[in-house]
């Protein structure tokens, strides 16, 4: 198998590297078309803020020069200082094997990131857009992606927060039944407040209320998320009416004690989640005893997020499992490629139809004559497959790429291969 | 038909058991056979009780709510479908396990006791009798599902306040639904019982010459009826919500085993008729 991968990524390399060999939609077009000009390799390029990766298969005869590949990446990015030792190169199965554990998302930084997937998609679509991802590396991506599907849908590798503020989310989805007709408080404006608050409006929350004690940071981030700039003096007036308070302030005593939202607390209806991701924390911890109330500060969150991730950790070896079948199924298309075991596979097919239907119609034939019927199918069978044979064995001038395509399309049309390729075409 | 009455009279606390215990492997063990086939385990048990249901009353020409045991069959069934309709229309199948199991109890326990009854007071005949007893077991399914779902409420609420997730806070529905759910079996078992208390102060004169309106089951239902009307009053007017309304809800339901269990035990009065 011709193939070649050549890729930076978390493993390898650290960000401020890999952040200088990240390639837009726009640069990788650019680098497709120019890799195609130059060899006649099928090439798909993908690239995240984790990895870039180039992975490329020559219908010829010898494997992809993985030096070149890799100072073309270098080139194109002007990088030319970075090392080859942040590159890690892989061929043939190896280089399968690995593409899909990254759709699988189990060789990503945070394990079963459900964006690589779209990644590995977009890589495809940009290459077969430009006329680089031929039949093998299309035929290659889309069995990637199928069991990056497959990982997801049949294991829990996906589920759980696994960030903080991503996980504030999910526990306000365990107490509310609409987050759409639910207001949050968003108190403060630094990073962790900007982040759950842009994931409470991605949840489409109702409304969203920003209080700041500067009013210019909580305008801009209310632009930001499509919320309201509330004035920090009426803070205890919205506490009234808000279900969700995130409070991230940098503020010395607490912002909110277990009297005062005792007192709050009468007159509000349905239960209130307080998010306390302030340090030194703005809410008293006491309020946690407060019915109706759930407080959760960042080393509770932090809890659930390491619990999360430790459950992900322990989907591993079923998504191996997934990976390992895949593995099979992709090695026994690529090995039926080969000329010698699809005229077989083609001659005992066409030969068992012939043989069926003999036996099932040969009493209708008069004895004597039924010698001559074996015989005489046997020569039609044999006439009507000797050029597509003597083709497939001396092949009709095209190049090998074009060879294996034509081999793969006979084995669909005669449906040689298993009956799973067609969920592969998804 | 005696014979198959007997059999399937074993056979459903064993199908119910059966359910319970694929849906307990669907929630706790996560297995996709499970979740796959727990749905139509369900409608089979429940089939298989209605066709019981009906097979009984044809054979012993009485609806089988003349005795506590033949009661408690119907109000398993009631409680196994009540639980399905909510499957179907909320498309949430992730508590069967803990309402199936009170169905599973109800079922075993009449499947022990029950006996076959031919001679059935003709009082027992009457539709205002027929309407009475629906509504009072559609009231007691009603109060046994809102019990459940309020104790989940319960047990997801302590775990989300005391930071502990694991299988309960991953699988169960939100608080809000299971309020909700709860809350709704609240009110419908006010609705039922007061429907049949209704019924009964209706029905009593035309067909008992002593009646007597401090009958101990009388009684402990119109004091049940009062408590589930004091929740709903302190729910829409008090403050009363979430937490408070979920353990009235529990409560009520261990106050129906508790008084119906002294007052079938202990007491005699107009309104026992075997």
């Amino acid at each position: 198998m011709n193939l070649l991968s050549v890729g930076i990524s978390h493993h390898t390399a650290p960000l401020e590297i890999r952040e200088r060999v990240w390639f837009s939609a726009d640069e990788i077009r650019v680098a497709l078309a120019k890799l195609r000009a130059e060899s006649d390799a099928e090439v798909v390029l993908f690239s995240t803020c984790n990895r870039t990766e180039l992975y490329a298969f020559s219908p010829g005869e010898s494997v992809p020069d993985s030096e070149r590949l890799r100072m073309f990446l270098l080139t194109e990015k002007r990088a030319t200082d970075i090392p080859e030792t942040a590159f890690k190169t892989r061929k043939g199965m190896e280089a399968v094997t690995h593409l899909f554990e990254v759709a699988s998302g189990v060789d990503s930084l945070v394990i079963g990131d459900v964006q690589i997937l779209a990644q590995v998609k977009e890589g495809l679509a940009l290459a077969r857009e430009a006329d680089a991802a031929g039949f093998f590396l299309t035929r290659l991506f889309q069995a990637a992606l199928h069991t990056g599907r497959r990982a997801r849908s049949e294991t829990r590798i996906g589920e759980g927060a696994v960030s903080v503020s991503y996980a504030a989310v999910e526990l306000a989805e365990k107490i509310f039944e609409r987050l759409a007709e639910k207001r949050a408080l968003v108190l403060g404006a630094g990073e962790m407040a900007q982040l759950t608050a842009k994931h409470l409006r991605a949840r489409e929350i109702g409304e969203l209320l920003i209080v700041n004690r500067t009013r210019e940071r909580s305008d801009a981030l209310a632009a930001q998320v499509k919320g309201t700039a509330a004035a920090y003096e009426d803070l205890a007036s919205h506490l009234r009416s808000v279900d969700i308070l995130i409070s991230s302030i940098s503020v010395e005593g607490y912002v909110l004690t277990a009297d005062q939202l005792r007192e709050i607390n009468r007159k509000r209806d349905g239960a209130l989640f307080i998010i306390d991701i302030g340090v030194p924390r703005n809410i008293d911890p006491a309020v946690r005893d407060l019915e109706n109330v759930f407080l959760y500060d960042l080393d509770n969150l932090n809890g659930l997020v390491h619990e999360n991730e430790q459950k992900r950790v322990n989907e591993i070896p079923r998504v191996q499992r997934i990976i390992e079948e895949e593995l099979r199924e992709f090695g026994s298309w690529f090995n039926g490629l080969h000329a010698t075991p699809t005229i077989a596979a083609l001659t005992d097919l066409v030969e068992n139809i012939r043989k069926t239907e003999v036996e099932h119609n040969i009493n209708r034939f008069d004895p004597r004559d039924r010698e001559l019927v074996d015989l005489l199918t046997r020569r039609i069978v044999k006439k009507i497959l000797h050029t597509p044979i003597v083709n497939l064995k001396n092949g009709t001038g095209e190049s090998r790429s074009e060879r294996l395509s034509k081999i793969s399309a006979l084995r669909k049309l005669f449906g040689i291969d298993h009956e799973k390729d067609a969920r592969h075409d998804g | 038909m005696g014979v198959f009455i007997d059999i399937v009279n074993v056979v459903l606390p064993a199908a119910y058991a059966v359910v319970v215990w694929t849906y307990g492997k669907a929630f706790f063990g996560d297995l996709p056979w499970a979740k796959a086939v727990k749905s139509h385990m369900l409608q089979s048990a429940l089939a298989l009780h209605f066709l019981f249901l009906v097979v009984r009353t044809i054979e012993f020409n009485h609806p089988p709510v003349t005795t506590i045991f033949e009661i408690l069959t119907v109000l398993a069934f009631c409680v196994a479908l009540a639980y399905w309709i909510i499957e179907i229309r909320s498309h949430s199948t992730e508590t069967g396990y803990f309402i199936l199991n009170i169905a599973f109890f109800f079922q075993f326990v009449s499947s022990i006791f029950i006996r076959d009854l031919l001679e059935v007071p003709e009082i027992l005949q009457s539709s205002f009798f027929g309407l009475h007893v629906t509504s009072a077991l559609l009231g007691y399914s009603a109060i046994t599902i809102s019990a459940v779902y309020g104790f989940l409420y319960l047990m997801l609420y302590h775990r989300i306040k005391a930071s502990k997730f694991g299988v309960i806070y991953e699988k169960l529905p939100n608080l809000e639904t299971l309020e909700r759910m709860s809350y709704t079996g609240f009110k419908m078992a006010f609705l039922f019982l007061g429907l049949a208390i209704l019924v009964g102060f209706l029905w009593l004169p035309q067909t008992f010459l002593e009646v007597s309106y401090i009958d101990p089951k009388l009684v402990g239902t119109i004091v049940l009826w009062l408590l589930y009307g004091a929740g709903i009053l302190a729910k829409r007017v008090g403050d009363w919500r979430g937490r408070r309304v979920m353990i009235l809800s529990v409560c009520g339901f261990w106050i129906t085993i508790f008084s119906m269990s002294i007052v079938n035990i202990w007491f005699t009065g107009f309104h026992s008729f075997y």
